[in-house]
């Protein structure tokens, strides 16, 4: 019988893995379209964290409801970065973008620092507590919640990419801009959807992980960087490749932490991009 | 494209009046934050200066740490201090150092180079404390940290600079023998924070249990606001310690609690946390079933005074107690002593004040004392002996030891 | 996919011509003040003027790749951190004199840079930027774990100034800062030099578009390595001087913080001309230090200045002069 050691570890990969997925699909999806590696969505992981936090303490909301409100803030904000900011820097080059998302990055964390000061608080979520035993596998109800929460915004993400007029659009501005605009593509409502979708899946994702973890101002630099890679392995512009970038990256973090080194399973995520970048700079699904 | 537009009249006007705003309203920020007396300052004032961690990873520290001494600062300035018969108020200029070794440097030459004060509390990181001492003796101006754990800072030691609690390698001979009395392990590990402290700590203990023939067969360590732990704790699990120590801060102890029990470590492990699992807010973190039963080293017990503090800073800040807080209010009742004891705001003579100073404080009776043990050196280092505490299902602190 | 529209060179270099004497007026005033300063002002100053001076050096460095190259990198802080492990270690551990650990220390902070700058340039723009970041981070780690040879979280500490030379002593703040400041000098010299000259024009190109640089001839991927390899160098260099001059080495120091804020101090001064990360240094340091004594509120301000720089002057303080119409 396999050790239900490295089975719950496995598990847990899976589960980070989606997340990672998750966050990737986002960031891939804004990159792909805007051309903008969005580092402001490390922010706004924090902060849609936050709100879920004071929604559950404050407020008593219970924790399966944060998650929409937690997916409005996000939106809100990508929304409001990208219509305030980026926007007028657009004209200024990828480089002036990129190094304001950088500072809303900055700025997000320090207003949470200010705001929740920097102790790592622990959300309390009931569907953690009870630990059951599936298979074997040592887990909760709450990775469970992980587990079918993402799965069914696969589905849907992938349904609303593919059958949709939006959706369509998209892709067309993701495959060639210039021309999607001479077919009269609206790439303004594009770009606000764009940042939207990236904005929601982010907050889903910080609050789908948070309980798991603490939450703290320094929450998102970490996410935020394996989201990268992850859009890197899986191919810029695919989300297939997000999802399955993502859970190769859980599954080599968790099983690597044990076998290889725990003190360095941050640098599994280096070597993975190193690698990916070159064996296969296209990533697994890229297509540029 | 960009726009290569040289700018009209119009807008190098508006940044003109830009910056000349930015620049009145920094000075007005720094005159109502720096200076809160009326112009004509109050020439009786006596300065102290504190450097701590109040961003980054460790800002709990020096948010703690300053509530202690804004409470006890309340209670000298209410009294007022006398020195040759003349009242004085203490004002505690305070900087962030982020518990950065080049942070505190430059804090603590500000604060003594510039803002002029005779005395410096801080650090709380033993990073920043051994960075910061040898500038308290190269200006003699005595040093008081507030909870810098490394065996380093005081051994062999700095002339001007002081510890009141004891240091890791003062802590663990005094407790190892209690708990090996009565959890009697056969195999200890160790899961600790990757920093000063918590290496420190292992170092310690490691070294302890040793002597009494009790091997670690496993030891982790993690970094600063590390938030999973289920690597590092099957890890642990395959190599069946009876003991582990866990080492870090409240929120990264519940969370190591929590994932210890998701996992099934606990109760088969006795797990016995470093001083900040001995405080409250650990079961208000993880919730009191979470952590029932689980052991911790604590600096303080819960006596009488402790509680009123307690209670104190509930009222004032709405936070809940921990021991830096303990520790600053009872480092600036040090403090204040010593120039009482001098007459004087000489830092020299302060210093000596220091040396031979007695005083009851919260956390134990603080004396700081030069002496020798175990081949070690250690100068104007405190000696209170810890505690062993174990926590009940209804929260509270059962004291184990000694 | 970066397009950079400076003023073009010609026009540029005739201003540099037309009212010299006056345009070195106030560089000559700034030389004077920084070099007599240990004499009228506390050590603390003196203190925070030699780490911004390190900032400076490895800010105009770093010029080079972001400004000059148009390559946008995260890991300063990482080559500033082996620059000063490497001379500590080697001064410390094995008794070498700093005049023989520095340079061993700044050719062993370039091999690591060639070695990881040859793969890792054939990346463009954000990939490129995204791998430094890890690196910087995974550097901070080894800095961090391996306790044998650092000295990890317990700090590398024992680190003396370097040797005297002759009458000359580096002992105390004030020599060390004239160090530093010496060293700031024959760097930024050295690197305007580099600027102006073909190489420098070349490298402009390559910022402007690479595919066209490479069509027209230019070893497009030797140059990229050159620029990032010359930039790490400079940093590697002032990790040495900050290594023997604070005496104490500690991970936390060289976290991407320190990156992040270099990226920053070129950024407001302006990209791209050399002197504009050097004020930028200069500026961050000293609102920093200003804002000292607010802790909490500190770093929000200073991200949303910065944001509002981005917002409405791209290209920094320089950016802004010029348009004013100065220089």
């Amino acid at each position: 019988m396999i050790d239900s050691v490295i089975l719950t570890q496995v598990f847990n990969g899976v589960i980070l893995g989606l997340i990672y997925g998750l966050m990737a699909i986002g960031l891939t999806m804004i990159w792909s379209i805007t051309d903008l590696p969005d580092f402001s969505q490390g922010g706004i992981y924090i902060i849609t964290a936050y709100v879920a936090y004071w929604a559950i303490t404050l407020f008593n909301v219970p924790y399966l409801l944060t998650i929409p409100i937690g997916a409005l803030t996000g939106i809100l904000l990508s929304v409001v970065f990208e219509r305030i900011v980026y926007n007028r820097l657009r004209p200024s080059g990828v480089l002036s973008c990129l190094l304001a998302a950088i500072a809303l990055f900055f700025l997000l964390e320090n207003v949470a620092n200010a705001l929740w000061t920097p102790k790592a608080k622990i959300m309390s979520v009931p569907e953690t507590e009870v630990s059951i035993n599936l298979f074997g596998i040592v887990t909760s109800y709450h990775r469970i919640i992980i587990l079918i929460v993402s799965v069914l915004l696969f589905i849907i993400i992938h349904l609303f990419i593919k059958y949709t007029k939006i959706g369509m659009a998209m892709r067309a501005v993701a495959e060639d801009r210039e021309i999607a605009e001479l077919m009269g593509v609206d790439t303004r409502r594009v770009y606000i959807a764009t940042w939207a979708l990236g904005g929601a899946l982010t907050s889903v994702a910080a609050i789908l992980v948070s309980p798991l973890y603490a939450v703290w101002p320094g929450m998102g630099t970490l996410p935020l960087l394996k989201a990268l890679v992850v859009v890197i392995l899986g191919g810029f512009g695919s989300i297939i490749g997000a999802l399955i970038g993502g859970l190769i990256l859980g599954l080599i973090e968790t099983i690597g932490a044990i076998y290889v080194s725990a003190a360095y399973q941050h640098g599994f995520a280096f070597i993975l991009l190193l690698l990916t970048l070159s064996l296969r700079p296209k990533g697994l699904f890229g297509r540029r | 494209m960009s726009e290569k537009r040289r700018l009209g009249k119009k807008n190098i006007a508006i940044i003109i009046i830009a910056v000349v705003v930015i620049a009145i309203g920094s000075v007005l920020a720094w005159y109502f934050i720096m200076v809160p007396a009326a112009p004509g300052v109050t020439p009786r004032v006596i300065k102290i200066g504190y450097t701590a961690p109040f961003t980054g990873p460790a800002a709990e520290f020096g948010t703690n740490g300053w509530r202690g001494i804004s409470i006890a600062l309340e209670e000298i300035n209410a009294r007022g201090v006398f020195i040759k018969g003349e009242k004085y108020t203490v004002e505690v200029i305070r900087y962030d150092d982020r518990c950065e070794p080049t942070e505190g440097v430059a804090a603590v030459r500000k604060l003594i180079l510039e803002d002029k004060v005779i005395a410096i509390l801080g650090s709380h990181c033993s990073s920043v404390c051994l960075a910061i001492a040898p500038l308290c003796d190269q200006y003699k101006i005595p040093g008081l940290t507030i909870e810098c754990a490394a065996d380093a800072v005081t051994s062999p030691g700095f002339e001007y600079y002081f510890r009141m609690r004891p240091s890791m390698g003062l802590i663990a001979p005094l407790i190892t023998p209690v708990i090996i009395d009565k959890l009697k392990p056969s195999k200890i590990g160790f899961l600790a924070i990757n920093d000063d402290y918590g290496r420190s700590f292992v170092e310690s203990f490691k070294k302890n249990f040793e002597r009494y023939k009790v091997p670690t067969v496993v030891e982790q360590y993690f970094e600063r606001g590390a938030t999973d732990f289920y690597a590092y704790l099957s890890a642990i699990k395959a190599a069946k310690p009876d003991i582990v120590f866990y080492v870090g801060v409240t929120p990264e102890g519940a969370l190591i609690l929590k994932q210890a029990r998701e996992l099934g470590l606990i109760p088969e492990i006795k797990f016995i946390g470093s001083e900040e699992m001995g405080e409250y807010e650990l079961v208000s973190l993880a919730g009191k079933e979470v952590v029932a039963g689980t052991y911790a080293i604590s600096l303080w017990a819960p006596t009488p005074e402790i509680r009123e503090l307690a209670s104190k800073v509930k009222q004032k800040f709405n936070a809940p107690m921990h021991y830096a807080i303990v520790f600053g209010y009872d480092a600036l009742h040090v403090l204040v002593k010593a120039i009482e004891a001098a007459q004087s705001l000489d830092p020299v003579a302060i210093h000596d004040a220091l040396k031979k100073l007695e005083h009851k404080g919260l956390q134990g009776n603080i004396k700081f004392e030069t002496f020798e043990y175990e081949g070690k050196l250690f100068m104007n280092q405190g000696r209170y002996a810890p505690y062993l505490i174990r926590w009940t299902e209804t929260g509270e602190k059962e004291l184990i030891g000694p | 996919m970066v397009s950079r529209n400076k003023s073009n060179i010609n026009s540029f270099r005739m201003r540099l011509f037309y009212p010299r004497a006056i345009r070195f007026l106030p560089i000559v005033v700034i030389m004077v003040i920084l070099i007599t300063l240990p004499l009228y002002a506390s050590s603390y100053i003196v203190f925070v003027a030699a780490i911004a001076l390190l900032y400076a050096i490895v800010a105009a460095g770093y010029d080079v790749l972001l400004g000059y190259t148009g390559q946008l990198s995260f890991c300063q802080g990482a080559f500033y951190g082996i620059g000063a492990y490497t001379s500590a270690i080697l001064t410390v551990n094995y008794g070498w004199s700093f005049w023989q650990a520095m340079p061993v220390a700044v050719l062993f902070v370039g091999l690591i840079s060639a070695i990881i700058g040859y793969p890792a340039l054939r990346l463009r723009g954000a990939y490129f930027a995204v791998t430094t970041f890890f690196l910087a981070h995974f550097v901070y780690l080894i800095f961090l774990n391996e306790v044998s040879l650092t000295g990890g979280p317990l700090g590398f500490r024992g680190i003396r100034p370097p040797e005297p030379i002759g009458p000359l002593s580096f002992e105390g703040i004030a020599n060390g800062y004239l160090l530093i400041l010496f060293s700031f000098i024959i760097i930024f010299i050295l690197l305007r030099m580099l600027v102006n000259s073909n190489i420098g024009l070349i490298l402009k190109s390559i910022a402007q578009d690479d595919v066209l640089a490479e069509s027209i001839g230019i070893n497009v991927a030797a140059y990229k390595l050159l620029s990032f390899v010359i930039s790490a160098i400079v940093a590697g260099y002032a990790g040495t001087l900050f290594a023997h001059f604070f005496g104490i080495l500690h991970p936390t120091t060289f976290s991407w913080f320190l990156s992040e804020m270099v990226v920053i101090m070129t950024l407001v001064g302006g990209a791209g001309t050399l002197i504009g990360p050097i004020l930028g240094a200069g500026i961050v340091t000293f609102i920093l230090e200003f804002l000292r004594f607010a802790p909490e509120i500190r770093y929000i301000a200073w991200a949303i200045a910065l944001i509002a720089i981005l917002m409405f002057e791209p290209k920094g303080l320089m950016g802004l002069l010029k348009r004013m119409g100065v220089r």
